[in-house]
């Protein structure tokens, strides 16, 4: 799931979280300019299908922001 | 801060040759009251109209409710800061109100175009669906303004609601002179230190990520709607109507904002069952973690500088407001500050919580009934002999708005409607009880 409110998503039990931008625009950030926000928007997407072929025991965030796909982090 | 309110009870309204209020009865000039509404070069038409309870009357399209408040003595004007008014801090002095009655402003502009986020209500004066609303008791002077079409969004709804508010003023100005039959003088006088020390965190929306402005239309304080971090308001600075503004729903106008009975109880016993530190009015729909966890924490963190051993929650909107909200109770038991949570409950119909993220922290809830009138089984408004305002009402089915199935249609307005699809009453104003 691609949400802006990504600890919420993980506490409803959503398996696999990528952070998105904010609520109004998910996968982007308009402010940013065509090129720039495509990019961005890229980035989350391709960081959402590079989750789906990781194995994860529980609700696990991936953050777009943070370069690779970072060590799996429990939702408490 | 002093503030002494003069009340001046408003027990019915007609036209006549000059605007009084005498014994109870105010007289309205109409052509004087229009003449001041005129003057705004953007208004294209203007009317004022009178509705009573009992009456078989519909008010469509209902964007707020106004109670008639001036100041005689102190600083400022009642409603500051909203249509270019005076921004000074308002709460003292002597203000004048015209209880049990209000200015409605209807117009079909709507209060941003964007969101999905409609202007939806309407009143009945009779019949069960009126015994649901506080209007339904009050006297209403009705304000039907249409403004020039080419103007933008936010020109139009200034100029709407400026009209309404200079009905308002043009009324609550003939009490200036004349000697309030109630008073009652609002102070936060010092009190016994054992008093428990409450605040009150007063949930509003921001319609600024939806309208993608810094100022649409909405709740302001002192005039501005846009996101921004934690207001500390003094009580008598809410009497004076430094929250005000037109809304989407009928339970956060104005006249509710103003007479909001969770507030105005916290205030009367100030002193006796506990020591009232302020309001703390919290913005809400910030769109990202980041922002809805921070405005949380900030939250918390100036109730504790106010000394908050408790403090009383309320929100006046849905959906992901709802976290910056249920967070920042969170914040404050973490930080030891007991919280009361004030709300209506959403649509458990399809087996969905009714508190969207329900954290262990909110354990002292208390039901407002549900959010949406079609979970509450609200039947459809039969048909009225009189129409203030728009003589069809667009009613959006299916739309994720209006929730009430089919397609959307204009259907009239004098006939049987779907009643407007949410009924969140944020401050307890309701008559509602359960059947167990």
């Amino acid at each position: 799931m691609i949400s802006a409110i990504y600890t919420f998503a993980m506490t409803t039990g959503a398996n696999r979280v990528i952070r998105g931008a904010r609520i109004e625009h998910v996968c982007g950030d308009p402010s940013l300019g065509p090129e720039k926000d495509y990019a961005y928007g890229m980035r989350i997407v391709r960081k959402a299908l590079e989750a789906i072929t990781v194995a994860v025991t529980g609700p696990t965030l991936f953050d777009p922001q943070a370069g690779d796909i970072q060590e799996p982090s429990h939702a408490s | 801060m002093r503030l002494e309110m003069g009340s001046f009870p408003v027990r019915t309204i007609s036209f006549g040759p000059a605007t009084r209020w005498d014994a109870g009865h105010l007289t309205v000039d109409r052509a004087a009251a229009l003449a001041e509404v005129r003057r705004d070069p953007r208004i294209v038409t203007a009317g004022l109209d009178i509705a009573a309870p009992g009456d078989s009357v519909r008010i469509w399209p209902v964007r707020d409710v106004i109670e008639p408040r001036i100041k005689v003595e102190g600083p400022g004007q009642c409603y500051p800061g909203i249509c270019g008014r005076d921004v000074a801090t308002v709460g003292e002095g002597r203000t004048h109100r015209l209880s049990g009655m209000g200015v409605v402003e209807v117009s079909s502009v709507n209060w941003h175009d964007a969101g999905g986020d409609f202007v939806e209500t309407y009143l009945d004066m009779a019949g069960p669906f009126a015994e649901m609303y506080p209007y339904q008791r009050l006297q209403l002077l009705c304000a039907v303004v249409e403004p020039d079409p080419a103007l933008s969004d936010e020109s139009r709804n200034d100029a709407v609601h400026k009209a309404a508010l200079t009905v308002s003023d043009h009324v609550a100005r003939a009490t200036a002179g004349l000697t309030p039959p109630e008073r009652k003088t609002f102070e936060l006088t010092p009190c016994d230190p054992a008093l428990p020390r409450v605040a009150y965190i007063w949930g509003v929306h921001s319609p600024q990520a939806m309208s993608g402005s810094l100022t649409a239309f909405c709740t302001a304080t002192y005039g501005l709607t846009q996101l921004t971090p934690p207001w500390v308001l003094h009580p008598n600075e809410i009497l004076d109507g430094a929250l005000t503004g037109p809304y989407r729903t009928a339970f956060a106008m104005s006249w509710t904002v103003a007479n909001n009975p969770l507030f105005l109880d916290l205030y009367r016993r100030h002193g006796r069952d506990w020591n009232f530190l302020g309001v703390i009015v919290l913005r809400t729909e910030w769109t990202t973690q980041h922002e809805k966890q921070m405005i949380a924490n900030q939250t918390a963190k100036t109730a504790r500088m106010l000394g908050a051993q408790g403090a009383v929650v309320t929100w006046d909107a849905g959906g992901n407001e709802f976290i910056e909200v249920v967070r920042t109770i969170q914040a404050c038991e973490q930080l030891g500050i007991k919280t009361v949570f004030l709300t209506s409950e959403d649509d458990a119909t399809d087996g969905a919580p009714t508190m969207l993220e329900p954290l262990p922290e909110a354990d002292a809830i208390v039901s407002t009934s549900f959010f949406k009138n079609v979970t509450l089984k609200v039947a459809d408004p039969g048909p009225v002999s009189r129409v203030i305002g728009l003589e069809r009402k667009i009613v959006h089915r299916g739309s994720g708005v209006g929730l009430h199935g089919g397609s959307d249609s204009a259907l009239p307005t004098a006939g049987t409607l779907p009643p407007p699809w949410r009924y969140d009453d944020h401050y307890g104003f309701g008559s509602l009880s359960c059947i167990e």
